[in-house]
């Protein structure tokens, strides 16, 4: 292909040439993202229930202690203290292996782990160390959410016969999650953008495209340039849709 | 008369503070009983430990003959029996009134939506504000809250009724629409325990008023006696001073 | 303590370069960038070690030159040849044309061909055999070039990690096929994984790594090519190259 100059210098054939990798690598990194925030999201929920897990009586209350509130702070102490990156090279290169391995995998081996992995090995690798950093993250944000909610709102409740968890579900989460929705926001937007550090690992998603078309050309205005108008775009929207939800569920909110 | 609440060598403490220092008492059915006494004498203590938002130190409260502090006692459907109204309302703001009101029925005893409505609405016609069935929390006043979270304690029909300062977190031209649903309540035969800072309210409506003073009971009887003949010195000096 | 450690560190080196029959009274500085195991890379102790290092040692020990080796990035190598920080270049550098009109040359110590390196049991014996199915190499390398060329530049079989160590570890964790990468680095790290085996493919272009010198300074090149071609006839050449990659040295074009 002859070169197309754009404003003098942007060589648009370079971008047109890998126009379908660059697609791909779009839907693969918005896809990664839109599995890790759902999956983020619960995971943040079920630990950060755990790290304020307690009972007022034993057994139960040791239970809570060692079971659920030291395990939870130790995880979320990890993952906030490690670089991603490093996360990331653990996971796919340690951790991973240790379990779907062709030789002596834990839990798949053999031909199928052999396919799982040529196929979706960093992909895995990839959503499960960003699900689990970003669980850590969220897990702090839903701490933080419900222990805003006045205790009087899970008196009132528990007063009317409402269980622990009936409470949390319909009382404390719905208010909570309100005040959460502009952290989480953020944590999202966030995630997008660290979603690019899978690219080390081989997953061929945007920041990957970008490096690829770089390592042959030599050129780095043009993909790199490009995909951060991508990301940019994303960015947006997922501002956007958090402007969304928070006028939805801002209804009758006194703060 | 029946005894719903029985209340034997009742101690609360917070860390080293004795807030609740041995009460006895017991309330019988249909029977209005106000707790007054100073600030930080521990009635709204006394109160929170009847359904079991606050755990018990030592002695024990029987309710129906269920212990509320067991471990083996299903506190949930216990305190579906015991209605309670705060002092700061503590509506669900993001709910409306209608949905505060039929959340519990409908959560924990089953009451289908329709029948949960009808009730509701049947409640708001009791305490006036038929007309804020729709409205959120945050855009009805204090008094107007207050009487929402009457109803929608009554709505789970309970057996007793506890009021923790229901009036104190009123402006004072509010006090007299919560007052009169209380009082309408007494007249229908409600088991109730109220703590409370009207006096006036105390001489009409309660049958049996308890002077608390330092976490104990110093004195009980009838509102005449404890009003206009008190017995002991604590509960003269506290009189003189709000009467 | 530091001072004087380093003091009788210099006082060693001057007492061995006195003591040396053929002592000059320039040290040449040798630049080498010391990330490219096993040609030149740090040990442990901050000492550069690795085959360039050994064979320049070599020749400097047959021609008779003082020698001081400094670790240079290699973004900046050639600049600090131009501009004199360094006398000559011995870090993996390839010989071509384009490099040829601006410095010189001497004659190859050492023979460049890109290598397979697959798991034992596999049978693919060159490049065609890898069509179908996912071969890992560094970004812009020589590798991704031919992988490139022979399936498409935007094949989602060509899987581009950041350094061959990587590569590596996810082929020895079977998310890839194959690697294709520099021979010695390929060598050495198939070396440490006793489940791999490197292949060649004839048809893959030899390349020769040659010590660079400034443009025109003959005395220093012929020096170079004099003690190059002694330690080539004498076995240490052999020898070194054995130690280095566990293999016979091949032979060498003299030109």
């Amino acid at each position: 292909m002859d070169p197309i100059l754009w404003f003098g210098w942007f060589r648009a054939d370079i971008i047109a040439e890998y126009a379908m990798m660059f697609w791909h690598g779009l839907q693969i990194t918005i896809l990664v993202t839109l599995i890790c925030i759902t999956q983020g999201t619960a995971l943040g929920l079920a630990i950060g229930l755990a790290r304020l897990a307690d009972a007022r009586h034993s057994p139960a209350r040791q239970i809570c202690r060692y079971l659920l509130r030291w395990p939870s702070t130790v995880y979320v102490s990890f993952f906030r203290g490690t670089p991603l990156f490093v996360q990331i090279l653990l996971i796919h290169f340690a951790v991973l292996p240790l379990f779907i391995n062709p030789a002596d995998g834990l839990i798949i081996s053999g031909e199928t782990a052999r396919s799982l992995k040529q196929n979706y090995g960093a992909l895995l690798s990839g959503i499960l160390a960003l699900t689990l950093n970003s669980g850590a993250y969220i897990s702090e944000i839903f701490r933080a959410g419900i222990q805003s909610i006045d205790r009087g709102q899970i008196e009132a409740s528990r007063s009317l016969g409402l269980s622990f968890w009936r409470t949390m579900y319909h009382v404390v989460l719905p208010q909570a999650f309100r005040r959460m929705l502009p952290p989480l926001g953020n944590n999202a937007i966030a995630l997008l953008k660290d979603s690019s550090l899978i690219s080390a690992i081989g997953l061929a998603e945007l920041a990957y495209t970008a490096r690829t078309v770089a390592g042959a050309y030599s050129r780095y205005w043009e993909p790199y340039l490009t995909i951060s108008f991508m990301y940019w775009i994303l960015t947006l929207g997922l501002a956007w849709a958090v402007k969304r939800l928070e006028a939805r569920y801002g209804r009758g909110d006194t703060r | 008369m029946d005894e719903v609440i029985r209340v034997e060598g009742l101690t609360k403490n917070f860390g080293d503070l004795r807030v609740l220092r041995g009460i006895d008492c017991t309330v019988s059915a249909s029977e209005v009983v106000c707790v007054i006494g100073p600030s930080g004498s521990g009635k709204s203590t006394f109160l929170r430990c009847l359904n079991g938002l606050e755990e018990a130190s030592g002695g024990r409260v029987l309710v129906h003959g269920t212990s509320v502090h067991d471990n083996h006692t299903d506190i949930d459907t216990l305190r579906s029996e015991i209605g309670m109204v705060f002092q700061r309302f503590n509506l669900f703001p993001h709910k409306t009134v209608l949905e505060n009101i039929t959340l519990a029925p409908t959560k924990v005893r089953g009451v289908s939506p329709a029948e949960a409505k009808q009730r509701a609405h049947d409640l708001l016609v009791k305490v006036g504000l038929l007309d804020k069935i729709d409205a959120y929390p945050n855009q009805l006043s204090g008094g107007q809250q207050q009487r929402v979270a009457i109803a929608r304690a009554l709505a789970m029909q309970p057996a007793i009724m506890l009021f923790d300062e229901p009036t104190s977190a009123l402006d004072p031209e509010m006090v007299g629409e919560v007052l009169n649903v209380m009082q309408t309540l007494a007249e229908e035969g409600m088991t109730m325990v109220v703590v409370t800072h009207e006096m006036g309210f105390a001489r009409r409506v309660a049958h049996r008023v308890l002077f608390m003073d330092e976490g104990m009971l110093v004195e009980e009887g009838s509102p005449e006696a404890v009003f206009d003949t008190p017995r002991e010195e604590r509960t003269r000096r506290f009189l003189a001073n709000v009467l | 303590m530091k001072f004087p450690v380093k003091l009788l560190f210099s006082l060693a080196i001057a007492a061995v370069a006195s003591s040396s029959a053929f002592a000059q009274a320039k040290e040449l500085v040798v630049g080498s960038s010391a990330t490219y195991r096993p040609f030149a890379y740090e040990s442990p102790t901050k000492e550069i070690v690795g085959y360039d290092i050994d064979i320049i040692k070599a020749i400097a020990q047959k021609s008779g030159l003082q020698i001081k080796i400094v670790n240079t990035p290699w973004t900046g190598i050639f600049a600090a040849l131009n501009n004199g920080d360094v006398d000559l270049v011995i870090s993996g550098v390839t010989i071509n044309e384009k490099r040829k009109q601006s410095y010189d040359f001497t004659t190859p110590y050492f023979e460049a061909r890109q290598l397979i390196g697959v798991h034992k049991d596999s049978n693919v014996n060159g490049l065609k055999d890898l069509a179908g199915k996912k071969v890992a190499v560094v970004t812009g390398s020589t590798g991704d070039d031919i992988a490139s060329r022979e399936f498409g530049k935007t094949s989602p079989d060509i899987k581009r990690f950041e350094s061959t160590p990587v590569a590596i570890a996810e082929l020895a964790n079977s998310g890839v096929d194959a690697v294709i990468g520099d021979n010695g680095v390929i060598a050495f790290r198939v070396q440490e994984h006793k489940q791999l085996k490197t292949v060649s493919d004839p048809n893959f272009p030899k390349e020769y790594f040659g010590i660079v010198v400034k443009q025109g300074n003959k005395a220093l090149l012929d020096k170079l090519n004099a003690g190059l071609a002694a330690i080539k006839a004498d076995g240490t050449y052999a020898k070194i190259y054995k130690t280095w990659f566990q293999a016979e040295a091949p032979t060498l074009p003299a030109q």
